[in-house]
């Protein structure tokens, strides 16, 4: 009864949110605020039109979500293995987290102007930054999640005869699961938001270049349009993770 | 995996297997770029080392890279300061009062998904190309961080001490100064943390799309007139900067909450 009075409140504040956002809008057309009417209008008549810039809603989603996506996985391809290997071989850290801890308090937006001068402003540059992005990520998360290990787990393989190799697959990497996910989903959050940097700099086609276009021809729903549609891809990416995530570790049974 | 017995042996292998593996890259680096075809576009190390200290005397674009790095700093700090403000009050109310999160919440969630960087054209039409531009995306990257810490830190309360002190007979302002606050602070650092990162991150890009100073806009600017040790220059401004923030904020949180395991 309490929770349906609280859902009430929440639709009542949303809805005089609107109401006013629509009343203002309103009173001064022509300004830098549409109504939220217009935006929703706008949202819609984007999947078909292809004015102002050049490419319909579905288009410009489809090119962000092949940079985006390629750039990720080969950043979680990489990013993962070499954590594990870092946490898990002494030697090996010796040897890369110097190199490791170089790169990673560059954030990887900074990398755009090098990669699109050395790979040009198509998909190889862009990839390369959010695969940047991705990868210190899942490194620095896979890392303490297989250093979260417990010791008298890895004894208890020791006594039983398990190998190094062993060890690592059937102790320390079932631990280092969620810490892992959770590296992919903040990995997933940055790679999505240097896409769209990426795409504001330069590029021919994306959702950030869609809203770069839109300003200069001050096109404000269409800005907007495209942000609720950058929020939305990127939460439901969101939500595809944590069905990733649930059936991967299905309540920590392994 | 952890043995105490040859920690200072193992320390002194670390150090020499990092100096060879820096060694090492930079010596891969000076040869591949030494008289190649990939020399012709990619400065070595050595070259680019040189206009980092060049540029501490040199003014590029007005101003020396402490001058870049003072602009962006400065800017950081207005947008941070101000989501630390608004995030931790926002995140205490939603996550102490229940009608607080009915309002406030819905809108939380409508502007957490969309990256602050996606703001910047819409910033840009309504600030101008000023500073404010630059102050709101800082502002909403480090806001998006600091207000979900700092209120999933309050929903997950033990409401037993709550209970406690109220039976106690504490009342509403006591039970917030002295039981919600202190229990919150490990996540409220939490999300300053992150948040300190995410706003250099996006004084960054905020810079690099509209800027006429700073380090993001030093870096766009090499990249305009094809000068790639000025963007590595940048790139090593920004992480050495970036990299002393993280540090400093540690060190601020280890003091604060040296009570606390997350503050080590």
């Amino acid at each position: 009864m309490k929770e349906k009075k609280y859902t009430l409140i929440s639709i009542a504040a949303v809805a005089i949110f609107l109401i006013i956002w629509q009343i203002c809008a309103a009173m001064n057309p022509g300004g830098m605020l549409p109504t939220p009417v217009a935006v929703v209008k706008a949202f819609f008549l984007k999947f078909t039109d292809k004015n102002p810039d050049g490419a319909t809603m579905l288009v410009h989603l489809g090119a962000s979500l092949k940079v985006a996506l390629s750039g990720y996985l080969i950043g979680l391809l990489i990013g993962i293995p070499l954590g594990i290997c870092m946490a898990w071989y002494k030697k090996f850290d010796w040897f890369a987290r110097p190199l490791f801890d170089l790169i990673r308090p560059v954030p990887g937006i900074a990398w755009i102007p090098l990669m699109i001068i050395l790979f040009g402003i198509g998909l190889l540059s862009k990839s390369m930054v959010i695969f940047i992005s991705s990868f210190t990520a899942c490194v620095i998360n896979s890392y303490s999640g297989i250093k979260q290990t417990e010791s008298v787990h890895l004894w208890v393989g020791q006594i039983y005869g398990a190998s190094n190799t062993t060890q690592l697959f059937k102790i320390a990497i079932p631990t280092a699961l969620p810490m892992i996910m959770t590296g992919m989903k903040a990995a997933l959050g940055t790679s999505w938001g240097a896409l769209i940097a990426a795409e504001l700099l330069a590029s021919t086609k994306g959702l950030g270049f869609m809203i770069q276009q839109s300003r200069g021809l001050m096109r404000v729903d269409i800005i907007i349009a495209g942000m609720a549609m950058i929020g939305i891809v990127g939460a439901l990416l969101g939500v595809l993770l944590n069905l990733l995530e649930k059936l991967v570790l299905r309540g920590g049974r392994w | 995996m952890t043995k105490k017995l040859f920690k200072d042996r193992d320390d002194f292998w670390r150090l020499i297997c990092g100096i060879i593996a820096i060694l090492g890259f930079l010596l891969i680096w000076h040869f591949g770029t030494n008289g190649t075809r990939l020399g012709e576009i990619m400065p070595g190390p050595i070259v680019i080392l040189k206009s980092f200290f060049e540029a501490f005397t040199q003014k590029t674009a007005g101003y020396t890279i402490f001058g870049h790095t003072f602009w962006s700093l400065s800017r950081v700090l207005v947008g941070y300061s101000v989501a630390c403000v608004l995030g931790i009050s926002l995140g205490l109310l939603m996550g102490r009062y229940r009608l607080a999160e009915a309002i406030f919440r819905p809108f939380y969630e409508m502007i957490r998904p969309i990256p602050p960087i996606a703001w910047i054209s819409l910033a840009i039409l309504w600030f101008g190309l000023g500073e404010t531009m630059a102050y709101f995306i800082i502002f909403l990257s480090a806001f998006n961080n600091i207000t979900i810490n700092v209120f999933m830190g309050t929903k997950s309360i033990n409401q037993e001490l709550v209970g406690c002190a109220k039976m106690l007979g504490a009342n509403e302002a006591q039970v917030f100064r002295t039981v919600v606050i202190p229990a919150t602070i490990p996540y409220i650092f939490a999300g300053m943390q992150i948040g300190i990162s995410s706003s250099w991150a996006a004084v960054v890009a905020a810079e690099m799309v509209r800027s006429s100073k700073g380090l993001g806009f030093l870096i766009v600017s090499g990249m305009d007139i094809n000068n790639i040790s000025q963007i590595f220059v940048g790139i090593l401004a920004i992480g050495i900067v970036g990299f002393l923030l993280a540090t400093i904020m540690r060190g601020v949180e280890g003091k604060l909450c040296q009570w606390n395991v997350r503050g080590k």
